[in-house]
């Protein structure tokens, strides 16, 4: 019993002072993903990497804008968004007080230009996406900017293209 | 000559040999999917013989059974009995047979190997398979108001998205009574269990206050994660479902799942990340022991230190945090390997967290074993008889608190576990519930201990690797030890990127058919300890009903009357009822 009685007055008070002080989370704590909009060029590489779906992108109407979309009520917080983001565009931070008293509170939403193939008018990347690719390139330079016109051009346009190259080369390969 | 010849034999090659001697003609087909597991095909008439003479006769367990509808693949359904070997030779023999798709019938291997009776009930809830001779033909899975003919995981049935109109409005379930003695009450307990405040129906046959007979009814809260997984969620993803199964040992079943996949594909997990999941594992077991260590406490009416023993546990908890990113689901596994390496300053970190988790839980548990109130509420209680254990494949401290070292981290070491050195499965022989506390006290020791050993023995190098080719329809087991016990995952991929079919066996789904044995002979006032010294993982009641057969009149015991009694055992709530 007295043993007990010691131990008890060696733990001393186990309680924080969380809610009425600030809770620090160590680093490397998964909450809340934060995104930013300026860095994301809506490549949707989270949004096929999200396991619970929490995180969409989806295509308007007039196919002019895409929006890229979370559901905090679906987030389980694993991270994954971060690890596949070519941009460190989202960030797991260590903020875990999520509650809202209105549902749609739990989303947050920004949408894009999409950008159209410059021959066919067909709607095919986020036009930051294609600004970013471009850019890419030209930083890069020599022959992998050679034909870095072709980053304006659907993905059906580029192989329309190569396989019409490939047609003209056949005299060059000794084929008929 | 000979020790050459053993071993040029691979694992598993003497049980197919002696099935073979045996049984001359029943092995259609042997293929190994993994070092250490074989499946042998066998015909649907020889299934009972063949499982029991494994079973009894080579020291087999039986962790689980999967149902498959495989008519895509080979136009009929298959069974497959999954036994794990522990005496020689360990290893894992499948047995598999096929099931014509137009009788839907196979006989069943229950009457010989009472292991089997949840999982034969349960392809008949999922698949409609009628297993001839099968004791018991209830519902396992699926409630009183789900239409008959309608079995979700055919791979015709429905949409996982689909909940079809209840059928009846009524409960239907009809609870089975196995004693002998005619003049008993019958006591209800749920639909919440008393102590671990989660979903289960137990019906208690008592005489007086002893309780004669015990049955219950369980999967009230039955998600269906295996259709979803096997619909929705690409096969990669299913990890970190598989960590939202069970809100104590997720990783568990999370690792358990990837090493299935692992298993089946030929994927070799770098050594490092081996290490990691093996850690991971054991700083689950950490949190999980402690929180069973101070429910006892709760039991026995030692409340201060149930306290202490959650106050410790926040440190395990924050142990979790510091390695993972997150107190529980831990999300840190991928097919291929681990997510986050281990930092020098976590390490450190880490072995400081061991120490006062040492030190602290020693003196606690100190305190525990010294009440007196300890000793008389656990010894002798609920005692679950080797025998019954045999017969039914309990898995985890339950089974050790009866003598029988069963620890897959030792039986059939896998990551981590591989490389620890001078530890062993740990037993007691008492029976009963202190002897599974017991257990449970020095696992949790042997657990510090393992992340000391494995935390200095981790090479350095990557921790996952990206260099497999997926491989469709080939399948094969993985297994953890969770801290209630083995989890065994199944999982076949398929040709589109998903599980054919996954079927993931958590520990206590072993545990409960014995649970009744274990009820018998104690007291009302028992019931509560008993269940939780299952350690059990579902959702449990929050009433009691007591009805007297004799009397046909039955009571309703609130949560803290039942629980009260639990620690009190005087002024029973059934006084003055006419009991």
């Amino acid at each position: 019993m007295l043993k007990l009685f010691k131990e008890i007055r060696k733990a001393g008070d186990a309680t924080t002072g969380y809610p009425f002080e600030p809770l620090e989370m160590p680093a490397g704590f998964r909450g809340k993903p934060e995104h930013n909009e300026k860095l994301c060029i809506a490549c949707s590489a989270c949004a096929i990497a999200c396991p619970a779906n929490a995180i969409t992108m989806e295509l308007d109407d007039k196919q002019s804008r895409i929006t890229w979309d979370i559901s905090y009520g679906r987030c389980i917080f694993c991270g994954r968004c971060q690890e596949v983001c070519p941009l460190f565009a989202i960030e797991l931070t260590g903020d875990f007080e999520l509650a809202v008293l209105n549902k749609d509170d739990l989303r947050e939403s920004c949408s894009y230009e999409v950008a159209c193939c410059s021959r066919c008018g067909k709607p095919y990347a986020s036009a930051k996406e294609v600004d970013y690719a471009r850019r890419v390139l030209e930083s890069v330079g020599g022959t992998a900017a050679a034909d870095i016109e072709k980053v304006d051009l659907c993905l059906d346009c580029r192989r329309f293209d190569d396989a019409e190259a490939f047609a003209h080369q056949a005299p060059e390969r000794g084929e008929a | 000559m000979t020790t050459k010849k053993q071993a040029a034999l691979r694992v598993g090659e003497t049980h197919v040999q002696a099935v073979r001697d045996t049984f001359p003609g029943a092995v259609l087909d042997a293929t190994w999917q993994a070092a250490d597991q074989v499946t042998i095909t066998v015909p649907t008439d020889m299934l009972p013989d063949v499982v029991e003479f494994l079973y009894y006769g080579r020291g087999g367990w039986l962790p689980n059974m999967v149902a498959n509808d495989e008519r895509p693949l080979c136009g009929c359904y298959a069974l497959y009995y999954l036994l794990s070997m522990e005496e020689s030779d360990p290893g894992f023999v499948v047995v598999r047979a096929e099931i014509d798709p137009d009788t839907m019938e196979y006989p069943s291997v229950t009457p010989r190997v009472p292991a089997c009776v949840w999982s034969e009930r349960e392809a008949f809830d999922m698949f409609g398979l009628r297993a001839i001779g099968l004791p018991d033909e209830r519902r396992l899975v699926l409630p009183d108001d789900w239409p008959d003919n309608l079995y979700p995981l055919r791979k015709d049935s429905m949409d996982y998205r689909k909940r079809p109109a209840p059928v009846t409005d009524v409960e239907n379930y009809s609870f089975l009574y196995e004693g002998n003695a005619e003049e008993t009450t019958e006591v209800p307990m749920g639909p919440l269990h008393i102590t671990s405040d989660e979903p289960g129906h137990f019906r208690l046959f008592v005489e007086g206050e002893d309780i004669i007979d015990a049955d219950y009814r369980l999967f009230y809260v039955h998600r269906g994660m295996e259709k979803v997984a096997e619909s929705r969620l690409n096969y990669d993803a299913v990890t970190f479902l598989a960590d939202r199964i069970c809100g104590i040992c997720g990783n568990a079943h999370s690792v358990a799942y990837a090493e299935a996949v692992e298993n089946a594909q030929g994927i070799e997990v770098p050594v490092r990340g081996q290490y990691i999941r093996a850690i991971l594992l054991e700083v689950e077991r950490l949190h999980s022991h402690l929180l069973n260590l101070g429910l006892v406490c709760h039991y026995c009416g030692f409340d201060t230190g149930f306290q202490h023993f959650f106050r410790v546990r926040e440190k395990a908890m924050d142990l979790a945090v510091l390695l993972t990113g997150a107190r529980k689901t831990y999300g840190l596994n991928l097919i291929g390997g681990v997510r986050r390496d281990i930092l020098d300053e976590q390490k450190l970190a880490t072995i400081k967290y061991v120490r006062e988790l040492r030190n602290e839980v020693e003196a606690l548990v100190d305190m525990l074993v010294s009440t007196a109130n300890f000793e008389s509420r656990t010894a002798g209680i609920g005692r679950l008889d080797p025998a019954v254990a045999r017969d039914y494949s309990p898995v985890g401290p339950c089974v050790r608190g009866s003598g029988i070292a069963r620890d897959v981290r030792f039986d059939h070491p896998f990551d981590g576990y591989k490389f620890l050195v001078g530890l062993s499965a740990r037993s007691h022989d008492g029976c009963d519930v202190q002897s599974r506390t017991l257990v449970r006290v020095e696992e949790f020791m042997d657990s510090l201990t393992m992340i000391e050993q494995l935390l200095d023995g981790a090479p350095e190098g990557p921790i996952q690797t990206e260099d497999w080719q997926y491989t469709p329809h080939k399948f094969a087991m993985g297994y953890t030890e969770a801290p209630r016990g083995e989890d065994m995952h199944w999982a076949m991929v398929g040709d589109n990127q998903k599980c054919y079919r996954w079927r993931a066996k958590a520990a206590t789904y072993s545990n409960w058919p014995i649970l009744r044995y274990m009820f018998r002979g104690n007291t009302v006032a028992d019931a509560a300890i008993i269940v939780g010294s299952m350690d059990p993982c579902y959702s449990c009641t929050d009433r009691v009903t007591v009805v007297d057969v004799k009397k046909k009149t039955s009571t309703v015991l609130t949560k803290d009357q039942l629980e009260g009694y639990c620690r009190r055992r005087t002024h029973s709530p059934l006084a003055g009822k006419g009991w």
